[in-house]
């Protein structure tokens, strides 16, 4: 309820609580529950080192018995913790033992892996096995009926293509994220596929729909009265 | 008179206006023919492809393939076989690149439980596609029993908090019963300390007295002190008698208080045993089919794990 109203702190707060009595009365799995939704909480605050310390209660407690998909869930979130403090090569280790929980990278987290982990061959200059690892993301969470994932797959998809230089390879996928982001009315989402599609139109030379673009991207990030997000974008799309 | 016949002009060229009627019809029974057999999917080349399964219990003949929910085929034939059933499945040969080896058949049902039964095919890896003929696994659908146990395991963490709730609760009545019985003890030894107040002031009063005649010095200060006493005296002995009055009231409220106490304790006690046999019917009644969709507060109490969040703060170029 307090994550629905806003109160992230609240909530941050009250996940604390409800997994310190969970683990009172030997509850693992309620723990698992409430540390992974406390670290949730803690990363859309913009404290990613909370969001790590809280997934400490299920990767650093070997011996309470957690069940596999907990542990799964809490190194895949660690993974993406991780590489929203900028440490690939940490959350490629998590990305790695949650997909060894995953058989056949057939579970529900299947596309969410492939995702992260795609992100990761973007950020250490492997765009080429990124746009593998978000085609293979891309199927998996569609076979799921997982549409989230499905358009974080897409984008993901274009970004890898920009990184080879195939800028007009890219806008498809881009735009087919931005419709589903937009199906899903998430605005955070939304901003991103906009400023991508801008990057990606100005580096295919059509300047007039990167203009567009960027002017429907400005309007989002007022309206989501982002500031800094504004000005780290203008700043992307001033560069040369 | 002339006998020769003169056929009416109506019937000229009638041999012709038949076979153009019969040749019309001919060419319309031929296009829907072919129309028929164009929708039917005869003109489309398909590729055989099939499974094995230990039993065929909701598989039928002509049930859809489907790849991310799109139909790309159909059950073409059953037969038994040594290791059970062997279904053939014939894919439109377009798809066929889209399903690589490794990639596994499904029985599912369209809207997870009370939607219609498909084959659902889940790709593999990429790589080679499947040739004609080739076999693919097959993986059949989930139970009634096991949607049912997974509910389960999710309803038992909330109700073994709500036995540890009422648990608190039991133990927090008893603490009550304490409390209530050290404080009737102390209402108890109230008219005791009353008497010793009296006596305290009746000795003030002597002792007043006293003074008055042996201090000279203060003689006038004593008259005063003897003036203010009795009326003090006979303040104190209201507010005596009022402070006995409520210590008698206090008293009689306590021993209330414990009886109802007493008689609450056996209603806590049902109270624990019917709500652990609520909690049982309630799970009983969450596990029966038609109700089993309406409870998903577990699952929501779970935050969505998105990729998105591992995002780096801005885009890079």
């Amino acid at each position: 309820m307090l994550m629905r109203g806003g109160d992230l702190e609240g909530a941050a707060r009250q996940y604390g609580e409800a997994a310190r009595i969970a683990a009172t009365v030997e509850n693992a799995d309620s723990v698992a529950s409430n540390a992974i939704n406390q670290s949730i909480a803690y990363q859309w605050m913009g404290r990613d080192a909370d969001a790590r310390d809280a997934l400490a209660r299920v990767l650093d407690d070997p011996r309470r018995a957690f069940s596999e998909r907990r542990r799964l869930q809490a190194e895949l979130r660690r993974a993406i913790v991780e590489l929203s403090l900028q440490n690939p090569v940490s959350a490629a280790t998590f990305a790695e033992r949650a997909a060894q929980r995953c058989p056949n990278l057939s579970c529900e987290y299947a596309a969410t892996i492939l995702n992260v982990q795609s992100q990761i061959a973007l950020e250490t200059s492997r765009a080429a096995d990124a746009e593998q690892l978000a085609t293979r993301a891309a199927e998996r969470a569609r076979s799921r009926n997982d549409r989230a994932e499905a358009a974080n797959a897409l984008r993901m998809l274009g970004k890898a293509r920009r990184a080879q230089d195939n800028a007009k390879g890219a806008i498809q996928p881009l735009e087919q994220a931005l419709a589903i982001d937009r199906d899903l009315a998430d605005p955070r989402k939304i901003l991103a596929d906009l400023t991508e599609l801008s990057l990606a139109s100005s580096s295919a030379g059509n300047r007039d729909a990167a203009r567009d673009y960027y002017e429907r991207a400005v309007t989002v990030s007022r309206a989501l009265q982002d500031t800094r997000g504004l000005a780290e974008m203008e700043a992307q799309l001033r560069r040369p | 008179m002339n006998a020769t016949f003169v056929p009416p002009t109506r019937f000229s060229r009638l041999a012709l206006k038949v076979n153009a009627f019969l040749l019309i019809a001919l060419l319309l029974g031929a296009a829907f023919i072919a129309l028929v057999a164009y929708k039917q999917g005869w003109f489309v080349h398909q590729t055989r492809i099939h499974f094995v399964t230990p039993n065929a219990l909701g598989l039928n003949k002509g049930m859809p393939v489907k790849l991310y929910g799109f139909t790309v085929g159909s059950v073409s034939g059953m037969e038994l076989s040594e290791e059970g059933v062997d279904v053939r499945l014939s894919i439109m040969s377009e798809y066929m690149p889209r399903i690589p080896k490794g990639s596994l058949a499904k029985h599912s049902r369209e809207g997870s439980v009370v939607g219609a039964a498909v084959i659902d095919i889940v790709p593999g890896k990429p790589g080679p596609a499947l040739a004609e003929g080739e076999r693919i696994e097959f993986q059949p659908s989930r139970s009634i029993a096991e949607f049912i146990d997974d509910i389960r395991r999710q309803a038992v963490p909330a109700f073994n908090e709500m036995k540890t709730v009422l648990g608190q609760f039991k133990g927090s009545g008893e603490d009550i019963a304490v409390s209530l019985h050290s404080l009737r003890k102390e209402m108890e030894a109230l008219p005791q300390t009353h008497r010793e107040l009296r006596k305290l002031i009746t000795t003030a009063e002597r002792t007043a007295a006293e003074l008055s005649t042996t201090a000279q010095g203060t003689e006038r200060a004593m008259a005063n002190v003897e003036r203010a006493v009795p009326e003090l005296t006979t303040k104190l002995g209201g507010a005596i008698e009022s402070i006995d009055g409520a210590a008698q009231q206090l008293r009689k409220t306590g021993e209330e208080a414990q009886g109802a106490i007493q008689k609450a304790r056996p209603v806590l006690e049902r109270g624990d045993a019917v709500a652990r046999d609520a909690g049982e019917v309630f799970n009983a009644a969450k596990r029966v089919w038609p109700l089993s969709d309406s409870f998903n507060e577990t699952i929501d109490r779970e935050l969505p794990i998105d990729s998105f969040d591992a995002r780096s703060k801005a885009p890079k170029l």
